[in-house]
């Protein structure tokens, strides 16, 4: 009985390949953007795979071949694409209590960028532990094969491609808000949470607007901690319903 | 690209992966160390803060429409209406987004025609 009902089961990578779906709309036009500035730059097609294979992380690759062809000094150009990716530190430490113990975690980590942390951060904890590395690794090799398919696309016809589809290009990308908003809006859990969120959300829009994108991320991320420190409602309010001090639901997964 | 560039390009790879990968090895040791205690606990309070403060940041930047006009921005604010009333119905991963991606699309194609 309780084989038939694991076997009915959906496997984990399947689920994790069918919820990553979502992330492809954002993937691959910029994939595409990628592989075609980085052509463009004087990169052929096998060095641009490369780089999207490897180095794996957006706003980096773009910063990687501007200055590679502006010239730029090479230490500088590699410790400024490593500056951009700092903010990576943060997310396997996150998500590490979810994590069964497995061999396959330090080669699964190549795939661990913000969009499949949010993705994980979220789904994880409410997998059975037997399909989280399943889910994972699904999930995260349709980011990168997408990553480096969207590359090469970018990079063979990425001209055409713009020319002659220029609204997918602007329409396939807001999958990415939209599935950030359906995984941060559970987390809105009392006026403490709905307040910080919203900070951190708010403060990422202006650095995007003025142009710091990449700072970006971390920087509002600080200013939605530091609002959840300082904004501590009474507690005879009681408005922190569900969540405990240390900003954990009580089911014990953060809030 | 030369063989310098090369080298660099790899430096940066395992440089971006190593960002990832040790901080991971650092918390799996302090979740082994502190297993008593349940493993929520072994997380330092500014990291289980900080966790869902860089997905909301993540949303943020990903807010700015690709075309930053008002027909682009009309079409997010729209668009997010309409992923929370279907995620509000399904609490579901994917059909808000096709719904949201869906109307995004046909929001920015009505507006360009109007306007």
């Amino acid at each position: 009985m309780a084989d038939t009902e694991h076997s009915r089961r959906p496997r984990g990578w399947l689920i994790g390949i069918r919820e990553a779906i979502p992330l492809l709309g954002g993937y691959i036009p910029v994939a595409i953007s990628f592989g075609l500035i980085s052509t463009q730059a004087g990169f052929s097609t096998a060095e641009t795979m490369a780089i999207s294979t490897l180095i794996y992380a957006g706003a980096s690759q773009f910063l990687f071949v501007g200055m590679a062809a502006s010239g730029s000094p090479l230490w500088l150009t590699v410790a400024m694409t490593l500056l951009i990716n700092v903010r990576h530190v943060v997310y396997a430490p996150n998500i590490a209590p979810w994590l069964p113990r497995s061999r396959w975690w330090p080669w699964l980590m190549h795939g661990l960028t913000d969009q499949v942390f949010a993705l994980a951060h979220s789904r994880l904890p409410q997998l059975p532990e037997s399909q989280r590395v399943g889910w994972f690794f699904g999930a995260a090799m349709l980011a990168w094969l997408s990553w480096i398919a969207g590359s090469l696309l970018g990079a063979v016809g990425g001209e055409w491609l713009t020319s002659r589809w220029p609204l997918l290009g602007e329409v396939m990308p807001f999958a990415l808000p939209a599935l950030f908003l359906v995984l941060i809006v559970p987390r809105f859990t009392s006026r403490r949470w709905a307040a910080a969120l919203s900070v951190s959300v708010a403060a990422a829009l202006v650095c995007t607007l003025v142009g710091l994108t990449n700072i970006g991320i971390p920087l509002a991320a600080a200013c939605g901690a530091l609002c959840f420190y300082m904004v501590r409602p009474p507690e005879t309010l009681g408005t922190d319903k569900g969540t405990t001090d240390k900003g954990t639901t009580r089911e014990g997964r953060p809030s | 690209m030369s063989l310098e560039l090369w080298i660099g390009m790899i430096v940066a790879a395992l440089g971006t992966y190593l960002i990832r990968l040790l901080p991971l090895l650092w918390m799996q040791k302090r979740l082994t160390r502190s297993e008593a205690d349940g493993p929520v606990d072994a997380l330092p309070k500014w990291l289980v803060i900080l966790g869902p403060m860089m997905i909301a940041a993540v949303l943020g930047v990903s807010l700015v429409p690709r075309t930053p006009d008002a027909a682009g921005w009309l079409a997010t604010v729209i668009g997010l209406g309409v992923t929370l009333a279907i995620w509000r119905r399904t609490r579901s991963l994917g059909w808000p987004v096709v719904g949201g991606v869906l109307t995004f699309g046909v929001v920015v194609i009505v507006a360009r025609s109007l306007m």
